[in-house]
């Protein structure tokens, strides 16, 4: 010990402080946790990266790498995807939740526009190649994250353009093509070799893939459309949804008539609809069920009925009527619901007595769709679709698939996010070890932040171009947003599980054991002083600091 | 320069030279005459300090231990109630070793009430830690704190300069008070071993644990033991530039042939020295020894000064009550053990309340001392208003 | 009066003038408290502290946790050791300085008042900085005369039957140029007010409600949601008094019933007879509604 000094004066610059952190019995640790978007999200996009990028360094540039790391269809899905994850953000449960979907679009066009091309991860060349199936959204996602990785990749389409039912299926009002091209060009600028026309299995032996490519990937789609099967389906003018919408997208729509009626309840059915009302037709849905029992998107059931489609819910087709192989109507019958079926879905019985015939120069079966198998042979199938493990291995050794041939008729984001697996599964098999798949961060709910430093304030939104507008063409009906105007919408962003620098640990240590490290910009616990009192925990935003138990 | 002039204002003027940069002032009788002149000196613009009129005598000592500690000179003056309101706070200071400087104005304490003199309030804070020095008479009085700022800034320990109350305080007699050139050359300006100041952060007033108090108070016996020398030294060094012999730990007057030794302190020293000289010519030799610096309390010089004397008597102006003489019994413990027996030393109380001293009874006193052992006794205790339970 | 920037005044202050190793309890109020206000006043300042749970907890020897000169002397003299050394600066012509003393319930309300009104009367140039934690805590959780009604203390086991003194008020009346109140939860505005009291020439009274964990018997994370709850129920109004004008009052647009902040307190527990509110807890909100009315919350 010192010697005393006069009168006990200390001199505070010498003072060797007491380590209070014996006291403690928890632990604050700054634990970065899985946001709700991006748990929701089937390609796990990093939604909460991006959007903080923008609020707060208005970089839009960055924004749309941090999105591409794992999407590289952000202006695609900015447009057709039905946003999970606003339907898992935070902030619907505070006031409303983020329009991440018009920001995702927003960030894709911006990479259109400015030509931001995609950054690889690793710079090498592999030795292995991966022959992929299919150029639809599965296939190419596969294929940008295997090139991303440096294998050499090689796509093999069917069709005359790559796409898949980007092209094929979605209308144009929805998803401009051009937006698209340049989305698969910026693809293949990695280096993913793209050959069309070659149909696997029938142009190409399936097994010569399987032999000259180290992996092989399917991403077949389900661009069969399937019938129900009733009389009159080989009349002319009856089309199934997919070759109407095929037709339609490779500017070869048929004369339509002026009475149309669509059987279905699904996106194939609405895209119908809404294609055949644009091309001059009255339009009329048949489905035997009801709306809550349609599998369509809620957002194109109600812009189909804005469109002035009438809907006829409890009717089903029993036969298609012609005069000399032309279609003049559809006789239908009223059904009524009974318990659910094989579906989960109410069973539908017809009523006795209730056939009434619908006048109709065009039937459009939007009835179902089926894998394409021509050519090639899996051994296990699962129903109709491709059965593939955790993995997404197939049956057949070194064979992945994923999308809708899998997973049944999914959305254009849950075929993305196969495809990244998909490559990540491919990936490890080729290097030989099996990757237990990495246990992301728990998920943090509402109820998990502190709500009170967050400023109430509306999402944006704007409305869709006027009805009789947007029946005169193909052309996009949401007018997109500014720059200033997303960048103030991403200031919303609770940023959960994740440090946004609000301070409040920093300002609400009583004993000032949290600093902010100058070089990284981010805090950390002085853990000689901490007490453990759990302030921090309390009054962070995101759910950021978590207690644990001290050994 | 030789004034006449009431001693609180000897006092005054004195202290204003002395340049003292705080002043806090709460007023008690008898001390207000030396908070008002120094409030006129300070409003003529003759002296330049900050002079805080404080709501109490509590906020006086506070005020001047705040003021002290940032660094500058400073001073009060108080006296019976508010020096023992102030207590807490001189000890305060004490410990933190604060070189502050106080005019006690001695008086009686309450209950019952009494504004007259004597010297229980300073007897009743011997222990806090402060060196108290008794003043005889008006000149030493203002001497003793020219001196007072001297040791107290040597020492890092708190003065309190005691004078008694009306005797001292409102008699008017000549003073030579020093020219201000004189003080600045003996007191230079105060370098503090303190300071609260934000360019050199120190932290005073911490709080010690059993592992460090102790000492503390080791220190600061310590250091009051050692004071005496610089008591001694400073009273040497104002005799040389002033030519007068003040202050110091004792003072003796016709010790060498005295049969009896009187022991006192403060003003009552002049009524006995006159006693003394009337005795002298009837053929009785009595001596004086004077205790100046009570505390410290100069141990050495009294056994010195009264080794072969072998009839002591003690008066004194406090009581413990319960106990007795305070005086005495610090004089009784001078001496070794081995040369008690034979020592007659008594003890006298004095003068409590503002009781006159008078001659006559100083007489008695003598004359009893010579014949036995007074253990403890009230000098001209008046018995007849005593009820028979209380005596 | 100083002027000072609103930039200067808004920011936010981390200094660590009060820092790591002082023996407060998790979570302590007062110490989030002292750390604000000494980060808020700067290095130039003085700290005059009374004797109390700060003093204790942050002045050991020989490791203090202050960074900034520290005077500590009695329990109720802070106020006068501040005149003192605010006169001694003045004499010495140093400066200029930032003089606060800080000081608990007792050493502002009760042992302390002769002292502190003193001070104001006398016009010194300090400012004061009461952590009102509403008992005196540092010797045992007593009830002090800032103890609110209702409320358990270890001296007035039944429930305090005395209301608040409003030392605010108070204080205004003296004539000081500024007076404030603030809390913990909102360090901005805690630490503006600091910054803002230190541009007026004059005394200065800044009363700061602390959360005592142990005390109001509420865990240690609880404290920053406890200040903001005083302040919602309404029992603690937060305002400034600029030259005897009382002002930018903190307007509360979503009320809560006081039971959400007795609820969280162990000391008010026994308003609650079965989890229903007794008698005792309307009086209390009443005292809320009065608040609501006088200010206009």
């Amino acid at each position: 010990m010192d010697k005393l000094p006069l009168g006990l004066a200390l001199d505070l610059r010498r003072v060797v402080p007491y380590k209070t952190g014996s006291w403690r019995t928890m632990k604050p640790l700054y634990i970065m946790q899985t946001p709700p978007c991006t748990h929701s999200c089937p390609i796990n996009n990093d939604i909460r990266g991006f959007l903080r990028v923008l609020a707060d360094k208005q970089d839009y540039t960055e924004a749309w790498h941090i999105l591409t790391r794992t999407n590289p269809f952000p202006a695609t899905c900015g447009r057709v995807c039905p946003h999970p994850c606003e339907d898992g953000c935070n902030r619907r449960d505070f006031d409303t939740p983020l329009a991440i979907n018009s920001s995702e679009r927003s960030v894709g066009d911006y990479g259109l526009e400015h030509h931001l091309e995609h950054r690889k991860e690793v710079l090498a060349t592999r030795k292995e190649k991966v022959a992929v199936v299919g150029s639809g959204p599965a296939g190419l996602s596969c294929a940008f994250h295997l090139a991303k990785r440096g294998f050499a990749v090689k796509v093999f389409e069917a069709a005359r353009e790559p796409g898949g039912m980007m092209r094929y299926g979605i209308p144009a009002y929805r998803l401009p093509k051009d937006v698209l091209q340049r989305e698969i060009e910026a693809i293949l600028k990695l280096g993913v070799e793209l050959e069309c026309n070659v149909k696997v299995g029938v142009n190409i032996p399936f097994d010569q893939l399987r032999h000259d490519y180290q992996a092989v990937f399917l991403g077949l789609g389900a661009q069969k459309g399937a019938t129900v099967g009733i009389p009159g389906e080989d009349a002319r003018n009856v089309f199934t949804g997919l070759e109407f919408l095929k037709a339609v997208n490779i500017g070869k729509a048929p004369e339509v008539g002026r009475n149309v009626v669509v059987v279905g309840g699904g996106n194939t059915a609405m895209d119908c609809a809404r294609v055949a009302k644009r091309l001059g037709a009255d339009v009329q849905i048949v489905y035997r069920r009801t709306r809550v029992e349609m599998p369509a998107i809620t957002a194109e059931i109600d812009e189909a009925m804005e469109e002035r489609i009438m809907f006829r819910y409890h009717t089903n087709p029993i036969k298609i009527i012609t005069d000399e192989d032309k279609v003049v109507g559809l006789l239908c019958v009223q059904m009524e619901l009974k318990e659910a079926d094989a579906s989960g879905r109410a069973r539908p019985v017809p009523i006795p007595g209730s056939e009434s015939v619908i006048p109709a120069d065009t039937v459009i079966m939007a009835t179902g769709q089926e894998v394409d198998y021509d050519g090639i042979d899996l051994a296990k199938r699962e129903n109709r679709w491709i059965s593939a493990d955790e993995f997404l291995m197939t049956s057949v050794d070194r064979v992945f698939a994923g999308g809708d041939a899998v997973l049944g008729l999914e959305t254009v984001s849950a075929a993305i996010g196969q495809g990244l697996r998909a490559a990540t599964a491919i990936e490890d098999y080729l290097e030989g070890h099996v990757e237990s798949s990495l246990a992301s961060p728990p998920v943090v709910y509402f109820k998990d932040l502190n709500s009170y430093y967050y400023n109430r304030k509306k999402r944006i939104s704007k409305e869709a171009i006027p009805v009789h507008e947007r029946l005169k063409s193909f052309n996009e009906i949401y007018p997109p947003f500014d720059p200033g105007e997303i960048v103030q919408e991403a200031n919303r962003c609770f940023s959960c599980g994740l440090c946004f620098d609000c301070k409040n640990c920093l300002m609400y240590c009583p004993d000032n054991a949290v600093n902010l490290v100058p070089a990284t910009g981010r805090y950390e616990f002085d853990y000689d002083f901490c007490k453990g009192c759990g302030l921090c925990v309390r009054e962070c935003p995101c759910h950021y600091i978590q207690l644990t138990l001290e050994k | 320069m030789l004034k006449y002039l009431e001693g609180s204002h000897a006092v005054s003027q004195v202290v204003a030279m002395c340049r003292p940069q705080v002043i806090s002032a709460y007023p008690i009788t008898p001390q207000t005459h030396i908070v008002e002149d120094l409030a006129r000196l300070v409003g003529e613009g003759k002296l330049e300090a900050e002079f805080i009129n404080v709501e109490s005598e509590f906020s006086a000592a506070s005020v001047i231990l705040g003021a002290s500690a940032a660094g500058a000179r400073a001073y009060t003056t108080t006296t019976s109630q508010g020096l023992l309101l102030m207590t807490e706070v001189l000890y305060c200071i004490a410990g933190m070793r604060l070189p502050i400087v106080l005019t006690c104005a001695n008086r009686a304490i309450s209950a019952p009430l009494n504004i007259w003199n004597d010297q229980q309030d300073s007897m009743t804070v011997r222990d806090a830690g402060w060196i108290q020095l008794y003043a005889e008479d008006n000149q030493e009085a203002a001497d003793l704190h020219v001196q007072a700022f001297k040791i107290a800034e040597a020492t890092s320990l708190p003065m309190m300069v005691c004078m008694d109350g009306f005797i001292l305080t409102h008699a008017f007699e000549p003073v030579d008070i020093p020219e201000q050139k004189e003080v600045d050359a003996f007191l230079p300006s105060f370098k503090p071993q303190h300071i609260i100041d934000p360019r050199w952060p120190r932290a005073l007033g911490l709080y010690a644990d059993p592992r460090f108090y102790m000492e503390t108070r080791y220190i600061l016996h310590r250091a009051l033991e050692k004071s005496e020398e610089v008591i001694k030294q400073v009273s040497a060094d104002f005799a040389q530039a002033f030519g007068r012999n003040s202050g110091g730990l004792i003072k003796t007057y016709k010790l060498e042939d005295a049969d009896v030794v009187i022991v006192t302190m403060g003003s009552v020293a002049g009524t006995i020295k006159d006693l003394i000289d009337r005795l002298e010519t009837a053929g009785k030799h009595v001596g004086l020894l004077q205790i100046c610096s009570f505390r410290p309390f100069p141990k050495q010089e009294v056994y010195r000064a009264l080794k072969n004397k072998m009839n002591i008597v003690v008066l004194e102006k406090a009581v413990s009550l319960g106990r007795g003489g305070i005086l005495a019994s610090d004089i009784r413990w001078s001496f070794p053990r081995a040369e008690q027996p034979g020592r007659r030393i008594s003890s006298y109380i004095a003068g409590l309340g503002g009781r006159n001293i008078s001659t006559d009874g100083l007489m008695e006193m003598v004359n009893r001392v010579s014949k036995e052992h007074v253990e403890l006794a009230f000098l001209g205790l008046n018995k007849e208003i005593i009820a028979e339970r209380d005596l | 009066m100083m002027e000072l920037h609103e930039e200067d005044l808004n920011r936010v202050e981390k200094k660590n003038l009060f820092a790591s190793g002082h023996r407060a309890c998790g979570g302590c109020g007062q110490a989030l408290a002292a750390r604000l206000v000494a980060d808020a006043a700067g290095e130039n300042t003085i700290a005059c502290v009374a004797t109390g749970c700060l003093e204790i907890f942050s002045s050991p020897y020989p490791d203090p946790s202050w960074r900034i000169p520290f005077l500590h002397s009695l329990f109720e003299n802070v106020s006068a050791v501040a005149s003192g050394v605010e006169a001694a600066y003045k004499a010495m012509n140093k400066g200029p300085v930032n003089i606060i003393a800080m000081g608990g319930d007792g050493s502002t309300a009760d042992i302390g008042f002769q002292s502190i009104s003193g001070m104001f009367e006398r016009g010194h140039n300090v400012l004061y900085v009461c952590y009102d934690n509403e008992a005196y805590m540092n010797t045992g959780v007593q009830r002090s005369s800032f103890t609110p009604y209702g409320a358990k203390t270890t001296t007035t086991p039944m429930g305090n039957p005395t209301r608040k003194k409003n030392l605010p008020m108070l204080a205004a009346v003296h004539g000081i140029p500024y007076v404030a109140t603030a809390t913990v939860d909102d360090y901005r505005d805690l630490q503006r007010k600091v910054k803002k009291a230190l541009t007026f020439e004059g005394p200065k009274y800044l009363h700061v409600l602390a959360p005592c964990p142990l005390g109001w018997g509420h865990s240690g994370d609880l404290s920053v949601l406890i200040s903001r709850l005083a302040k919602d129920t309404c029992l603690f109004p937060v305002f400034e008094i600029i030259n005897g004008s009382v002002t930018n009052i903190q307007k509360v647009p979503h009320k809560k019933p006081v039971e959400e902040y007795l609820n969280l307190q162990a000391r008010f527990k026994h308003l609650f007879k079965k989890g229903e509110p007794t008698g005792m807890v309307a009086e209390i909100q009443e005292i809320a509604n009065q608040n609501i009315e006088r200010f206009n919350l």
